[in-house]
């Protein structure tokens, strides 16, 4: 179990090492800088550089990794480029936000996904097996983009029931959760109907069964804790996907969120902001990961006592 | 000794019939496919998004790109001229369709394959050698596995510039560890199994071992999840499309379409919608072509083995 | 079968043993499987009509199994102790820890080493010899009348299996138990069992005391199986087997089952279907044409031929 711990843990280190040099590196790689999408085009070429040269960024780019990184740990996490606000309190209003958001769709998705999948797998082919499954199948299939966009004209525009965009009633997260939890809900439903029937073939359903104990304790406690295992690996994954997915669900919500900000810096060139937060980004997808390994590792008792 | 009597030459007769009925793999595949309406009916629809995609430019009857002011906002199946509308800026938009499903197939497949092939081969040689090559390709594809699609792919526009290039890349980057991990993981239960040690035995070289015992076993897998992968691309590169990352105007990609449509739905909604349902509908395709070689697939691999 | 005796159900792998087995404690899989007919007494009822909760109540009570892989037929993510708990819990209404103390009793009845420490093991921490105690322990716990142990030692080394062996018989004598074993190995039924009943093709062929069928097997498929079991105190050049294959049972031979393979089927044999007959002093046999069993002539003249 140490070893396995220690393992996934100096893997999570090097890819946020990794990815933090590759993050910082590629943004400078394309041409233009802050400098050209944020200042007036006449701006004169002098002026120009001395500005460029008050935001650093006529440093060689290694030095600039070294002294963010060092600022980073002194915790100023710098400012946007563009706007100006302090990144640290960006930090708090959006990243608040999308924590709402994401675990919303997270809750939800779980919540829908295994009482369906145990339920499908337990009645295998009966119609709400079929259900369940066609509509997983049409939920890996829409693009959350378009599922929004038929939501948002049913529920507000033909039944004013919900509002389209904005943030932060709950009201306000109702439809975008649902849309960012649609493709996992789907996924996981599968995944766990998959795991349920696998498990209900196994040699020791039979031994249960020939102890006279009632089916819904060999399924309830027995077969479920089974085929739970390999889920749980799953949800690291799907908090991952969730992250990414966020980026677009936020952009149509027009939900002050870090996905939102993702996007936006990166359209305008806000280096400090596009940056961290696509470190945080990875951070965070990198973290669940590792939370779902650990969690694996702790659930299957074959690696817990190795 | 023993008595032939006509019940015993009857039996021999109808146990040898029996036996000359043996379904052959390709009854079986039939035989499952038919079965399987729905995977049939998937497939036939990948199939048919894949030739309209490949043929796109000689179907357009107008080009893609081009604006007519004059005719904005047609509705759809009121004249040849525009079979599907126009959308706000008179483009026509069964061309711009066809174009996206171009668009949308021809990344889709195209880096799908790619990715395919990178990430079997890698997988098979991670699997097989094992040691520290098996060590290096497992860390990379350990590091890149759980990554959201999405997000490599917007940090990559950040770096070179929204465009298509950058969801290619993202695909290309991230993929390739999913096909890796599946066939990494067959080969190293395969090479255990007697066949491998017996090829090894009669002096077979590695890579013919690979090639001729591996790698029919292990591609079935890799066409699965190769379908569904094809299908996660698409959305990724419809998804990034839409909130402008991805393919740039006057592109017509199906995600770019419908962002531009997304601010009509009240009146002039078939800008949005036809290329909405289209997206969906490709990608339902193929996730049920994947479902369907999946069913034909297991079983035979289960037999064969 | 009486009370306290033992019997062995013997025959090649696949001849339907298993499912006779487990037909007892109506838990064949439905589908593929299902009882069409026939009766199954147990103490004077019939098993068939009892219904499926009483059946239950009798499952790990008053009938008890055990199966031949112990590996996969316990559930991996509990720990023994639960799992014997658990069967004491779902029949007798008693106290967890007067469950647990019933569990740490029985364990150690079945001579498992440090049985308190084990309570604790989880199925794949113990070796095979001591999983398949634990299974006999699960099966005992409740004192069943009848113990169906099916192939209990095949996957066990020699060693092992005379220890399991000795097992069974030891808790045979304290408890009465009556033991319906299924196995391949002859050698085994020779041990311990005090009848025998072989079975080919889904059918009783013959049945008998034990002494008996070793010393004077009429059936010649009971024959060729003790002639094809090597021993040590013959000289051989050729091993023993008996021509042909088991008959496929979407096409079985229109009478006696056993006459594609028999070198002594005679046109009755293909006509009329062999009953279950009793002969004599408990020998029960399927067959038209019975043998007298020469074990020694017909090798050396089988040698010859060869």
């Amino acid at each position: 179990m140490i070893a396995y711990f220690a393992r996934r843990s100096a893997y999570m280190a090097l890819i946020l090492i990794l990815s933090s040099i590759a993050i910082f590196y590629s943004l400078r790689f394309a041409p233009g800088d802050p400098t050209g999408t944020s200042l007036n085009p006449l701006t004169i070429a002098s002026v120009r550089q001395h500005i460029r040269h008050e935001l650093g960024l006529d440093r060689p780019v290694y030095r600039q990794y070294f002294d963010y990184v060092g600022n980073v740990f002194q915790g100023d996490l710098g400012h946007s480029l563009v706007t100006g606000a302090s990144i640290g309190e960006l930090l708090k209003t959006h990243g608040k936000n999308s924590l709402i958001l994401g675990f919303t769709a997270l809750a939800l998705s779980y919540l829908i996904a295994v009482p369906l999948g145990v339920l499908a797998a337990v009645k295998r082919n009966s119609w709400l097996d079929q259900l369940s499954m066609g509509g997983a199948v049409l939920g890996m299939g829409i693009p959350n983009f378009w599922l929004a966009l038929l939501l948002v004209w049913l529920f507000s525009l033909q039944l004013g029931w919900l509002p389209s965009a904005g943030c932060c009633s709950v009201s306000q997260l109702i439809l975008p959760a649902v849309v960012l939890a649609a493709e996992g809900t789907a996924v996981t439903m599968r995944m766990v109907r998959a795991s349920m029937l696998e498990q209900l073939n196994q040699e020791f359903v039979r031994t249960l069964r020939a102890k006279g104990l009632p089916e819904w304790q060999i399924v309830g406690r027995h077969v479920l804790r089974n085929a739970l295992i390999p889920v749980i690996s799953l949800t690291g994954l799907r908090l991952g996907w969730i992250v990414g997915y966020t980026l677009i669900v936020e952009t149509i919500f027009q939900r002050p969120g870090v996905g939102f900000l993702r996007v936006d810096s990166v359209l305008r060139r806000d280096y400090p902001v596009a940056q961290f937060f696509a470190l945080l980004l990875v951070f965070f997808v990198v973290s669940a990961n590792w939370l779902a390994e650990i969690g694996y590792g702790l659930a299957n008792p074959r690696i817990r006592r190795a | 000794m023993s008595a032939y009597p006509e019940e015993r030459v009857a039996w021999e007769q109808q146990v040898e019939r029996l036996r000359q009925e043996r379904p052959t793999p390709l009854r079986d595949a039939w035989y499952l496919l038919s079965r399987n309406k729905l995977a049939l009916v998937g497939s036939l629809l990948a199939l048919f998004f894949a030739l309209v995609g490949l043929f796109a430019p000689m179907l357009e009857p107008h080009s893609p790109a081009r604006q007519d002011l004059f005719n904005t906002f047609e509705r759809p199946f009121h004249s040849w001229h525009h079979v599907l509308g126009t959308d706000q800026l008179g483009r026509d938009v069964f061309s711009r369709l066809l174009e996206g499903i171009r668009i949308s197939m021809g990344v889709g497949l195209l880096t799908t394959l790619a990715v395919l092939v990178v990430g079997t081969v890698a997988g098979m040689v991670a699997g097989y050698y094992r040691g520290w090559i098996d060590t290096v390709i497992n860390g990379f594809v350990e590091m890149v596995w759980g990554f959201p699609l999405i997000l490599v792919a917007v940090i990559i526009a950040g770096a070179i510039g929204p465009g298509l290039t950058a969801v290619i890349a993202a695909v290309a980057f991230i993929n390739w560890a999913g096909f890796a991990r599946i066939v990494r993981g067959e080969v190293l239960a395969l090479r255990e199994k007697e066949f491998v040690a017996g090829a090894r035995a009669l002096g077979k070289g590695d890579v013919e071992i690979m090639v001729k015992h591996l790698l029919p076993n292990v591609i079935g897998s890799a066409l699965v999840m190769g379908s569904y992968y094809v299908a996660v691309a698409i959305i990724v590169e419809a998804g990034l499309s839409f909130i402008g990352l991805g393919a740039q105007p006057p592109t017509a990609s199906l995600g770019q379409m419908v962002a531009d449509g997304r601010n009509y739905l009240q009146l002039d909604h078939w800008i949005a919608t036809v290329p909405g349902i289209t997206i969906v509908l490709v990608v339902l395709s193929l996730n049920l072509l994947g479902d369907g070689l999946r069913d034909v697939l297991d079983p035979r691999l289960k037999r064969e083995r | 079968m009486r009370e306290g005796e033992t019997v062995a159900l013997v025959g090649e792998s696949g001849c339907g043993k298993t499912m006779t087995a487990l037909s007892i404690l109506k838990l064949v899989p439905d589908p593929p499987a299902k009882i069409t007919g026939g009766e199954i007494l147990l103490a004077g009822r019939d098993v068939l009509r009892i219904d499926e909760r009483e059946m239950r109540s009798l499952r790990g009570d008053r009938v008890a199994m055990v199966f031949q892989e112990p590996l996969t037929s316990l559930d991996p993510v509990f720990t023994v102790g639960d799992q014997l708990v658990e069967v004491v819990l779902a029949h007798r209404g008693t106290s967890e820890v007067e469950a647990r103390a019933l569990a740490l009793e029985v364990l150690n009845e079945v001579q498992m080493p440090s049985a308190e420490r084990r309570l604790k093991a989880y199925p794949h921490e113990l070796s095979c010899g001591l999983r398949q105690r634990v299974m006999i322990a699960m099966a005992l716990i409740l004192d069943p009348m009848l113990l169906i142990a099916d192939e209990p030692t095949t996957a066990l080394d020699v060693t092992i299996q005379a220890q399991i062996l000795d097992l069974i018989r030891v808790e045979q004598e304290r408890r009465k138990l009556a033991v319906l074993l299924i196995t391949h190995n002859l050698a085994v039924v020779r041990q311990i069992a005090e009848r025998v009943a072989v079975m080919y093709a889904g059918e009783i062929v013959e049945a008998a005391p034990t002494d008996e069928i070793f010393e004077n097997p009429r059936h010649p498929y009971t024959q060729g199986l003790l002639r094809s079991t090597p021993t040590l105190d013959e000289q051989r050049e050729y091993l023993v087997d008996i021509p042909g294959r088991v008959p496929d049972l979407r096409l079985p031979p229109p009478a006696c089952l056993f006459a594609p393979r028999c070198s002594f089927a005679l046109a009755r044999c293909w006509q009329q279907q062999p009953q279950l007959a009793d002969d004599s002093a408990g020998h029960l046999l399927r067959c038209w044409n019975p043998q007298q069993f020469a074990a020694i002539e017909r090798t050396e003249a089988y040698d010859a031929e060869r």
